[in-house]
């Protein structure tokens, strides 16, 4: 079973929040660290933690939102995976005020990856090891699926109207990670952006959930709106 | 075609493509010039290349064609075909007559037919000791890549590898952020034409046409330029202006 395969029966068939906690546990178990968290970040500061693997790694989430320093909020101003091998190295200074407290919670490796939705960085999955060093390959690209799977519960959450579709156990809205990135999608999402003066998430999210609400896939949706056939209303 | 003339092409494609690796350069632009290096050299009406995504599902990223029958058929590729034998495997996959393997995949050959499509090729792309992804070659006409046609899609399907993984030595941890990295800018360039097709009322085609002469123009990236469009409302009215002004004026 690949690490995307191990990570999704581990979330079962959760959503939401309780999606997101389930994934963060799942990282603990399946790619050996000692906590891991997701966290969103809007405006570049402002930010919540969308699941953890227990208070732990809630706290080491929150300090970073305390401190306005911290792996996630780099992680999403740089678009690019933050990977400190170790808090403790002296050479290392980018975080004076997070580095110190992570320490004080004897933690050392600290790795976060950007989570997506629509192409906007909103958010990263961070792990925490208390011992330094970097992370095998195995558990690098572990990381990777498991911020790629983050995109759903971050998607439900920003749709309220999505609570019916998401209660429907038929619906499998981890298979929709897929057609969500098809290029039809993504163009439409464009389309949407300029015709509504939304951001791209928002777009999606529009987009998403006119196809559940309408019993379509999102891909067949895409189409109608690039070839004007469908325009998303106002509201 | 004699052999020296396309000697002489492979050249300057490899050296021109090579150029802009050694430059400062955008992806996606890069990638969707290889294709169209690749659809001329080798005699096949479209070329596409498909990028692995973590979940070894694979995506387009970047293709000779922006027409949607050709964008479905290239997608299609990431469920069955000959870009999924060649990316499983890591073998090149050839298919001289189209119609004949309508058996092999049920769905593909149907839609490639039909899309006047008469032989599929595909070639892995490799790094790391790894594959990550496929570079697909549709012809309109029969017949077999023949061993010189092969090495100079291997060649390409190489530079494509090195593209995406820039400067970063091809150890196996980079690879999967940087293939992350690539398939998101492509992401952002298709909101950026759905933006542009929308606002200044033009195909999907031509808006990429026109995000890639904006780009150009202005010495600035495919990838930047789409991002700033779709991220950055305050940059939009200046950057769309400059757009419709292309628009009046086709390129010469």
């Amino acid at each position: 079973m690949t690490i995307h395969d191990q990570l999704l029966a581990a979330v079962g068939g959760e959503r939401r929040l309780e999606a997101a906690d389930r994934l963060c546990r799942a990282c603990v178990t399946l790619l050996e660290v000692d906590a891991a968290a997701i966290s969103l970040v809007f405006d570049g500061a402002n930010a919540a933690t969308l699941g953890s693997s227990g208070s732990p790694a809630r706290i080491y989430d929150e300090l970073q939102f305390t401190l306005g320093e911290g792996p996630c909020l780099d992680s999403v101003a740089l678009r690019a995976p933050v990977l400190v091998l170790d808090l403790a190295d002296p050479y290392d200074t980018r975080w004076p005020a997070y580095g110190p407290a992570m320490l004080a919670h004897e933690i050392r490796g600290v790795y976060a990856t950007p989570v997506l939705v629509a192409g906007e960085y909103v958010g990263a999955l961070d792990l925490f090891c208390a011992e330094p060093g970097p992370l095998r390959t195995e558990q690098l690209a572990g990381a990777v699926a498991a911020a790629e799977l983050a995109a759903i519960p971050v998607l439900d959450l920003m749709n309220a109207d999505l609570q019916a579709a998401v209660s429907d156990p038929s619906s499998n809205a981890w298979a929709e990670l897929n057609t969500l990135s098809r290029v039809e999608v993504s163009q439409a999402t464009g389309m949407v952006m300029a015709q509504l003066g939304i951001d791209a998430a928002e777009a999606l999210v529009r987009l998403r959930a006119h196809a559940y609400s309408t019993d379509r896939s999102a891909i067949d949706v895409a189409r109608d709106i690039l070839d004007r056939r469908l325009r998303l209303e106002d509201d | 075609m004699t052999d020296t003339a396309r000697e002489s092409r492979v050249l300057d494609a490899v050296v021109t493509l090579v150029d802009s690796l050694l430059d400062d350069f955008d992806v996606v632009d890069l990638l969707t010039e290889l294709t169209e290096r690749c659809a001329g050299l080798l005699d096949v009406a479209a070329a596409g290349l498909l990028l692995a995504d973590p979940f070894e599902k694979l995506h387009l990223l970047a293709a000779t064609s922006e027409k949607a029958r050709d964008l479905e058929l290239f997608q299609l590729q990431a469920d069955e075909g000959p870009c999924v034998e060649c990316y499983t495997s890591g073998r090149p996959v050839s298919v001289a007559d189209l119609a004949a393997a309508a058996s092999r995949w049920p769905r593909f050959v149907p839609s490639a037919v039909e899309a006047g499509f008469a032989s599929v090729h595909a070639v892995p792309m490799r790094a790391a000791g790894s594959v990550l992804g496929a570079l697909g070659l549709f012809g309109t006409h029969s017949g077999e890549l023949n061993d010189a046609d092969l090495l100079v899609g291997q060649s390409l399907a190489h530079i494509a590898c090195v593209a995406i993984l820039q400067e970063h030595a091809p150890i196996a941890s980079a690879v999967v952020p940087r293939l992350r990295t690539a398939l998101v800018a492509r992401l952002v360039v298709e909101q950026a034409k759905g933006f542009v097709r929308e606002r200044l009322d033009v195909s999907v085609e031509d808006a990429f046409a026109l995000l890639r002469r904006y780009a150009r123009s202005h010495d600035d990236h495919l990838t930047d330029v789409s991002r700033r469009l779709i991220t950055e409302p305050d940059c939009r009215p200046a950057i769309l202006a400059a757009m419709a002004t292309m628009k009046a004026a086709p390129p010469a």
